[in-house]
């Protein structure tokens, strides 16, 4: 087989490979960075819910970002769509310009997207505007030159900004050595771009540098995406160089310099992407996927291995040993937080309580939990709603008895993909008091609830679990943590009391 | 000044319009069994009466039950029209406003037909399925007209945190809906920003302001179409100003500084408590920009002001008295004890000084506590809430909304038994909150935000008041009727305006 032959087996191989590493990547390291983005979205199959985003400029790469985002519940088919999206990427990019020996430049406008997605607040929306970027520019490249090509120049800017954002730009600047002696019409087209920005800035109920720097590619609403738009530019900057060198770039070459330009892109980035993942957050998210799951085998199983020092760790490892009435009698064979590490304080941000929320459930200190949840789902920054939170808000309004605000929840998970079937399943309980008062958890989590009504506030007391184990001696969760309780604080002479009251009712 | 942002919302206009202009005209079923009742239709309808040129009053059946409805409506001069599709029965604006025209002052009738779903059926309760005829009904039209505008703020009933918020608009008598401000255009920072309080000068909008809170906070005030943020904490005040209530006359805002904490029940289905340890009563000028204290008695409360339209009385809520014994005690155990009574002062306009204190409503005497009160445009009836204990209605099931006529009030203190209270039965909800009352510009229309569908998710409720009567209470209607069921929001602080703001949410957000 020729040169050329081999190049051209070469090139999808390549791709592929760069897809398969992307996809055992996620799939196998960062799993649960997927799972902690599908957590903080609710996508709905409901017009109010797409019209929302498609309203905004980037809405439909934001749409297709959020509607991808729901499949990373299962983290191996996000790590797919992934791979899928920054292969495609890559040999979008591969179209812009004739590579040659730069073949493995064309990887890298995908890999600088994979080094953005590291960050768990990077949104796949932001890939999406790429991608259809490129695709718009691919699809132009086709078009001859002449008025027709400039007419739907004109037409396709603010088409392709309500699609994808600013990212647009890039194709604005993927058409730059095109127009040639017809310099005038472009620079028009650039103009025409500043005033719909700044028409758009002025009519639009967003903050206007949004608008310039992109309104959803991160979730922080004040962030600038640096590495989304160093992606961006790239694809410029290095088709930019693959034309201007076009002569020596396209000389023709051994296959295994091509292979070599993309081994060494391949390695070279793919240590970056290596040495700046963030392991050490997978690792707490995992323990946050374990116990949302509540696989407290599984939990058990990985504490022994490793044991956890960070607070959303030690609060599951705590969880776990509590739920396997382990709790009191192996606490310090761990590491603990002190009292923080049995029931931390509850903080305003959307990650760390949902942990803490769930032992409150499980404890069935169920209008706690309620709370708690509620208010880390009102703490994620980019506004939108958790899946994860509907279900726990619509459980813990089934467990007290607010039906019709259950009903609501269940409602909206009525319209998503993956929660569908567990609401039609749960809908029916509403109302029912004796198929609750059954069922395995509702029923029992309702009989644990608090008889006597009192304020909380953030901090949990002694108090609070006293009462529960006290009203409800079968409460064996509440029995551990009011042990551990006390033997984290030294309190002798409540944990004698404790073991006299249990040996007297049991 | 213009609002840019219309054209905007213009292809969403011109989508909807389309959509209504197809309408879906059914056939009645040919043969249907009686159900010798009223249909369970919502929201609830059925003899209600309406202002002359409110939105269309769309409803649906409950859909486990039913797998299609049609509605036959007939004016009074004999016209009929029929409506349905699946559950629903979605008027078109421009037919629905032809039939309240030629039935102001009469009635709408109302048939309607409902096809049981076959579950339904399988479980006996209609014999073979198939459609069903409910009991007529009938939409009485007033001949007055409700105030054009509603503006409300809409936020997820939350405990501490929150995320977005809108104030937006309601045009009554369409299904438009608009933004005036939100939370997300003038935050760049993580703590985010909570707007609240938005008030308005006799229903209208070019004297108005709303709060922000946290970031960026302040008040934004509009002065003659003017937008400008002021600080309203000063040196010898507890905080920012709170509740607000414009001077009908002058460019006056009094308010109420309060410093309120939340804490959150276990077992109590009240779910929230929400209470003041300390609160004022101020004055601001808006021309001059200066405060002036109005009240500030270090033992008591005094919160919620408003004034009398004719702007010579400001009525307010006071705290009662702890018991001698409770007063050194945790607020959170006496809180259950504090109880509010309403007074007023009189206001003399040209040297900007109050009267004395006069105590108008003992509500104490009967072991309730009294908030939010509310003065008709005529000047004899007051509007407002009651509850057992606290200033924070929204969130206790027992609060009601309390209606006396003024000309009762003849410098004695009123209370439950001297007041002659109207009989508001058709508009407070049993055993749920009914909170923050108001009345129409021209006081033939009162509402009030209540949680009577699901005991969290505030909605606004109206009725027709003419002459001491009160009719039936209706929920402010929506398209799609089913919003309500599913909309995970709250309508905080409903008010009436006659004209819409003018003033763009960018343009808002430049005083930032």
């Amino acid at each position: 087989m020729s040169s050329a032959g081999h190049s051209k087996f070469l090139r999808p191989l390549c791709t592929l490979l760069f897809g398969v590493a992307v996809l055992l990547f996620f799939g196998l390291a960062y799993p649960h960075h997927l799972h902690y983005q599908e957590q903080y979205q609710l996508f709905l199959f409901d017009r109010t819910y797409v019209w929302e985003i498609v309203r905004l400029p980037g809405g439909v790469a934001d749409l297709l970002g959020r509607f991808c985002t729901q499949f990373f519940l299962f983290a191996w088919v996000g790590a797919l769509i992934i791979g899928a999206l920054l292969s495609v990427v890559q040999l979008l990019t591969l179209q812009l310009a004739r590579w040659g020996r730069l073949y493995g430049l064309s990887f890298v406008p995908s890999l600088l997207l994979w080094l953005f997605l590291l960050d768990e607040n990077a949104l796949l929306g932001g890939v999406w505007a790429v991608l259809l970027t490129l695709l718009a520019s691919w699809g132009f490249s086709k078009l001859p030159n002449g008025w027709l090509r400039r007419i739907l120049l004109l037409c396709t800017i603010p088409v392709l900004y309500w699609m994808v954002g600013p990212v647009c730009v890039l194709f604005f600047l993927l058409q730059a050595p095109r127009p040639k002696g017809a310099a005038w019409w472009y620079y028009g087209v650039f103009v025409l771009l500043a005033a719909m920005l700044g028409i758009l800035s002025y009519c639009l109920p967003v903050p206007a540098e949004r608008l310039w720097l992109g309104i959803h590619y991160h979730r922080y609403q004040t962030v600038v995406p640096v590495l989304h738009w160093v992606a961006v530019l790239s694809v410029f900057v290095l088709t930019l160089i693959a034309r201007t060198c076009h002569r020596w770039v396209c000389a023709p070459c051994h296959f295994i310099v091509t292979f070599l330009s993309f081994l060494l892109v391949a390695v070279g980035m793919g240590c970056l992407v290596w040495n700046t993942s963030n392991f050490k957050a997978e690792k707490v998210m995992r323990y946050d996927f374990m116990a949302r799951h509540q696989q407290w085998n599984r939990i058990l199983a990985t504490i022994r291995v490793e044991k956890p020092k960070n607070q959303i760790g030690v609060t599951v490892q705590n969880l776990a040993l509590a739920m396997r009435g382990q709790l009191a009698d192996h606490l310090f064979d761990y590491h603990q937080n002190g009292i923080a590490g049995l029931l931390p304080d509850v903080e305003r941000d959307a990650t760390s309580p949902l942990p803490t929320a769930e032992a409150f459930y499980q404890l069935g200190m169920i209008s706690v939990a309620q709370r708690t949840v509620f208010e880390a789902q009102e703490a994620i920054l980019d506004f939108q709603k958790s899946a994860r939170c509907y279900k726990r808000l619509a459980q813990t309004n089934l467990i007290l008895g607010s039906y019709e605000v259950a009903r609501k929840y269940l409602k909206a998970l009525q319209k998503t993909l993956f929660y569908r079937d567990w609401a039609n399943e749960t809908l029916p309980l509403l109302g029912n008091e004796e198929a609750i008062a059954q069922h395995p958890e509702y029923g029992r989590l309702r009989k644990w609830g608090y008889n006597e009504d009192f304020y909380f506030s953030d901090h949990v007391t002694p108090e609070m679990l006293e009462s529960l184990y006290f009203n409800h001696p079968d409460n064996s969760l509440a029995y551990e943590y009011l042990r551990a309780y006390y033997l984290l604080t030294g309190d002798r002479e409540s944990y004698a009391r404790l073991l006299l009251h249990t040996s007297m009712t049991r | 000044m213009k609002r840019h942002i219309r054209p905007y919302f213009l292809f969403q206009a011109a989508v909807s319009l389309l959509l209504s202009s197809c309408a879906h005209h059914p056939d009645v079923p040919a043969s249907s069994r009686e159900a010798k009742c009223l249909p369970a239709i919502f929201p609830d309808y059925c003899d209600v009466t309406v202002p002359c040129n409110i939105a269309p009053l769309n409803f649906m059946l409950p859909a486990d039950q039913y797998e299609e409805c049609v509605a036959r409506l007939t004016t009074p001069d004999g016209r009929q029209q029929t409506y349905g599709e699946g559950v629903k029965v979605q008027i078109p604006e421009s037919e629905w406003h032809a039939m309240l025209d030629v039935s102001k002052g009469k009635n709408i009738k109302v048939e309607v037909w409902g096809k049981a779903t076959n579950g339904q059926a399988k479980s006996g309760n209609e014999e073979k399925g198939g459609w069903m005829s409910f009991n007529p009904f009938e939409i009485h039209v007033a001949e007055q007209p409700i105030d054009e505008y509603l503006s409300y703020r809409l936020i997820e009933p939350s405990y501490i945190v929150y995320d977005y918020m809108e104030i937006a608009q309601r045009n009554l008598t369409s299904f438009e809906e608009t933004q005036v401000f939100n939370n997300k255009v003038s935050c760049d920072d993580p703590q985010g920003q909570c707007i609240n309080c938005h008030s308005y000068q006799n229903y209208k909008t070019d004297n108005m302001l709303f709060h922000a809170r946290v970031t960026r906070g302040g008040t934004i005030i509009v002065n003659d179409g003017k937008v400008s943020k002021v600080d309203l904490k000063r040196d010898n005040t507890i905080s920012a100003g709170v509740y607000p209530a414009w001077h009908p006359a002058a460019k006056l805002v009094t308010f109420s500084t309060n410093l309120t904490h939340q804490v959150f029940h276990t077992a109590h289905p009240n779910k929230v408590e929400v209470f003041d340890t300390a609160s004022d009563l101020i004055l601001y000028d808006v021309v001059k920009d200066s405060v002036s204290i109005i009240s500030n008695d270090p033992d008591l409360l005094e919160v919620f002001p408003s004034w009398s339209p004719d702007g010579k009385y400001l009525y307010y809520c006071k705290s009662v008295p702890l018991p001698e014994e409770m007063r050194d005690k945790d607020i959170r155990t006496t809180y259950p004890k504090v109880q509010y009574n309403l007074y007023r002062r009189s206001f003399e306009i040209s040297s900007q000084s109050f009267g004395e204190e006069e105590l108008v409503y003992d509500a104490a005497s009967a072991d309730k506590s009294v908030t939010l009160p509310r003065i008709s445009s005529d000047g004899h009836y007051l509007l407002f809430a009651e509850g057992r204990y606290g200033c924070f209605h929204i969130w206790h099931h027992d609060a009601d909304i309390v209606c006396i006529p003024m000309d009762q009030y003849t410098g004695d203190a009123l209370t439950a038994e001297t007041s002659s209270p109207i009989d508001l039965t058709l508009f407070n909800s049993e055993g749920h909150s009914d909170s923050y009352p108001t009345w129409s510009s021209n006081g033939h229309w009162i509402m009030c935000a209540s949680r009577r569908d699901d005991d969290n998710f505030s909605r606004v409720y109206f009725a027709y008041f003419n002459n001491g009567k009160v009719e039936k209470a209706f929920l402010l209607p929506q398209e799609d009727p089913e919003m309500h069921v599913t909309l995970l929001k709250s309508y905080n602080r409903p008010e009436f305006m006659v004209e819409p703001v003018k003033i763009s949410v960018n343009e808002f957000s430049r005083a930032f």
